[in-house]
């Protein structure tokens, strides 16, 4: 009974793995670049420029601004620079942040400044949930993919048969050995991190996975649950849609208090630097309101969506945000686990790389298959062909796909028309090129290619910008850079090391080696 | 953010996954001078144990509550990975890693 448990489970493993494997190491290698998606938005404009200006000063510039321009509109929001972006944005309306309409100012000056139109480290953020798919298919494709991985991470804790025993076990350069250990290593001991970033990912969906509960509780209207989860919530909201439409240009003129002093005082509730934005309803009226909400990160709890709102004219605290209920609670500590905004930058890299350890865990696995079916004569050698050179793209292709990106950003005209897009195609098109290229070449010779040719990149991409942007290089920016080129130098040292590998082991047997050697990268 | 806990939990725990690997007879004969009592070897794993427990206390100087929790699991987890890394290619430096952090760590608290 024990075998046949092992080897149903195998069974399972290898095929959830396989299958699946492709789009998790895809959904993985963008959600680990996806933890510093601000800092890509930020280093893909180099137009802006950290002026290290306080948030409560830039918020009057902001304001300055928005009242010579659009005195008459309802609403007015402001993102105010903070550590992570530190520029200054504002928009009018009902558009919310990183929509169109987004203006950009100097906060210094108060001029407006025109970045280049770029995806942005958002681009890998939301492929990572969605694969570039429309989002409600895509949601459920990740999360069936989700679910995929638990399924393979659970039947692969049941076949792997000395967990303790082999715990630290890991033997290079030996074929089919080495993969197993890198596999079975890779992922025994980042298990708590796979078991917490697969779970916690499907956690955030919670309603669009298992809408039955609150199908059933509220007859199918969402807005109700989310005004019982929240209290503190539906007390703000209700006040703010009051005060729009008709009924807010009826309401006398009355001077909008500064908005620094505003910030002062949520900063006295939040904490120096922490606020991200204001919004502002009303302003000039006497019914105005201003709802200044918190970057996310002084908790584990992702408290998207809070704020504290302030009375415009007195400055007088309306609503205070309110601690969320121990359901609500849960379900936003997973997900903030998930999102990793909190504990600062150590943690941030601690989240990145334990996703790098879990992309090359996936990225083993997928070559073990590889490895193991080569060797059998029975093989199918055509679907063997499909899968050596699917591994090629997905592992190989789409780093070289995301370096192309941020070589994109920087070659691609910064005033060309739907600029986006053409980044968009170069991404997809390097993506696909590299698939073509894999079906082409022989598998070794293809790893070897795109690798060096992602090392290359990764390795001049300093060069190209220390040459013609290196005045907007600020510490962020090329922290992101010598990120880049340490990326660089793994994948160039992975490239380098594969002919010695292969020259060790052919030398020490020809027998057992001669079918492994093409995937050893 | 304290640099000086959040080196010394990284330590730490290094230092403790490095003492649950010398518990396991294969890495012992390893990494250990066969001249050293192999009855050492029972108490690898306990210390091991205990230098986690005193990173947990030094995770707690970096982050506040539950986060210090979340950072300890994943340092743990990447402690433990390039003690993996580090015991084919450099066993030697996987031994003496603690001791050098050590000093580092001591060097750079006393200045």
């Amino acid at each position: 009974m024990k075998g046949s448990l092992t080897q149903s489970m195998s069974w399972l493993h290898t095929w959830c793995g396989l299958l699946l494997g492709w789009m998790l190491f895809a959904i993985f290698l963008t959600g680990t670049l996806a933890v510093f998606d601000k800092e890509i938005n930020w280093w893909m404009q180099p137009e802006l420029s950290d002026q290290a200006l306080s948030p409560a000063a830039a918020a009057n510039v902001a304001q300055r601004w928005l009242a010579e321009r659009h005195p008459d509109e309802t609403n007015w929001n402001i993102s105010l620079p903070t550590a992570r972006a530190p520029d200054l944005a504002v928009s009018v309306g009902e558009r919310r942040r990183g929509g169109g309409g987004v203006t950009h100012l100097d906060p210094l000056s108060g001029a407006t400044v025109e970045p280049r139109e770029t995806i942005g480290g958002n681009f890998f953020f939301h492929f990572h949930y969605t694969l570039h798919l429309p989002r409600t298919l895509g949601v459920w494709v990740v999360g069936f993919a989700a679910m995929a991985m638990l399924v393979a991470l659970i039947s692969g804790i049941i076949i792997h048969k000395k967990i303790f025993k082999e715990f630290f076990t890991f033997r290079p350069a030996k074929g089919q050995r080495s993969w197993l250990d890198a596999h079975n290593a890779s992922a025994v001991l980042l298990l708590p991190f796979h078991l917490m970033i697969t779970y916690t990912g499907l956690a955030i969906f919670f309603l669009l996975y298992m809408p039955a509960a609150v199908n059933a509780l509220y007859d199918g209207d969402r807005q109700a649950y989310f005004r019982d989860a929240q209290s503190g919530r539906a007390a703000e909201q209700a006040p703010r849609g009051e005060g729009r439409g008709s009924k807010a240009v009826s309401a006398p003129a009355a001077p909008l208090l500064p908005l620094s002093e505003i910030v002062g005082r949520a900063e006295a509730h939040y904490g120096q630097g922490m606020i991200g934005s204001l919004a502002v309803s009303n302003p000039g009226r006497a019914n105005a309101q201003v709802t200044a909400r918190p970057v996310l990160g002084n908790r584990i709890e992702l408290s998207k969506g809070e704020g504290m709102v302030f009375d415009g004219v007195s400055g007088k605290l309306i609503q205070a945000p309110e601690p969320s209920r121990t359901s609500q609670l849960t379900q936003r500590v997973m997900a903030g686990l998930h999102f990793a905004q909190f504990g600062g930058y150590p943690m941030r890299w601690l989240y990145f790389i334990c996703g790098l350890i879990s992309c090359a865990m996936i990225g083993t696995g997928l070559v073990l298959y590889a490895v193991k079916q080569r060797k059998q004569a029975k093989a199918n050698a055509q679907f063997l062909r499909v899968v050596e050179s699917l591994n090629v793209a997905v592992v190989a292709g789409l780093l070289l796909a995301c370096i192309t990106l941020l070589w994109a950003n920087r070659l691609l005209p910064a005033e060309l028309a739907a600029r986006q897009n053409w980044e968009l195609r170069l991404f997809f098109g390097v993506w696909a090129l590299s698939w073509l290229h894999a079906w082409l070449r022989k598998p070794l010779s293809a790893w070897r290619e795109q690798l060096l040719a992602a090392a290359l990149l990764a390795l001049a991409l300093p060069a190209l910008d220390l040459w013609s942007a290196q005045d907007t290089l600020d510490v962020m920016r090329l922290s992101l850079l010598a990120s880049v080129a340490s990326m660089g130098l793994l994948l160039g040292w992975t490239v380098w090391k594969i002919p010695t590998v292969i020259a060790a082991r052919n030398a020490r047997s020809a027998r057992l080696d001669r079918p492994a050697a093409g995937a050893s990268s | 953010m304290n640099g000086s806990a959040l080196f010394a939990s990284l330590l730490l725990t290094y230092a403790g996954m490095l003492g649950f690997c010398l518990g396991k007879e294969r890495h012992w004969k390893q990494l250990v001078n066969p001249h050293v009592p192999t009855g050492l070897r029972r108490l690898c794993a306990p210390f091991g144990g205990l230098l986690l427990g005193l990173a947990i206390y030094a995770s707690c100087q970096v982050w506040p509550g539950g986060m210090a929790v979340v950072g300890w699991f994943g340092l743990i987890s990447l402690a433990g990975f390039a003690l993996l890394l580090l015991l084919p290619y450099a066993p030697r430096l996987a031994l003496s890693l603690p001791l050098l952090g050590g000093l580092v760590w001591a060097a750079a608290a006393l200045t």
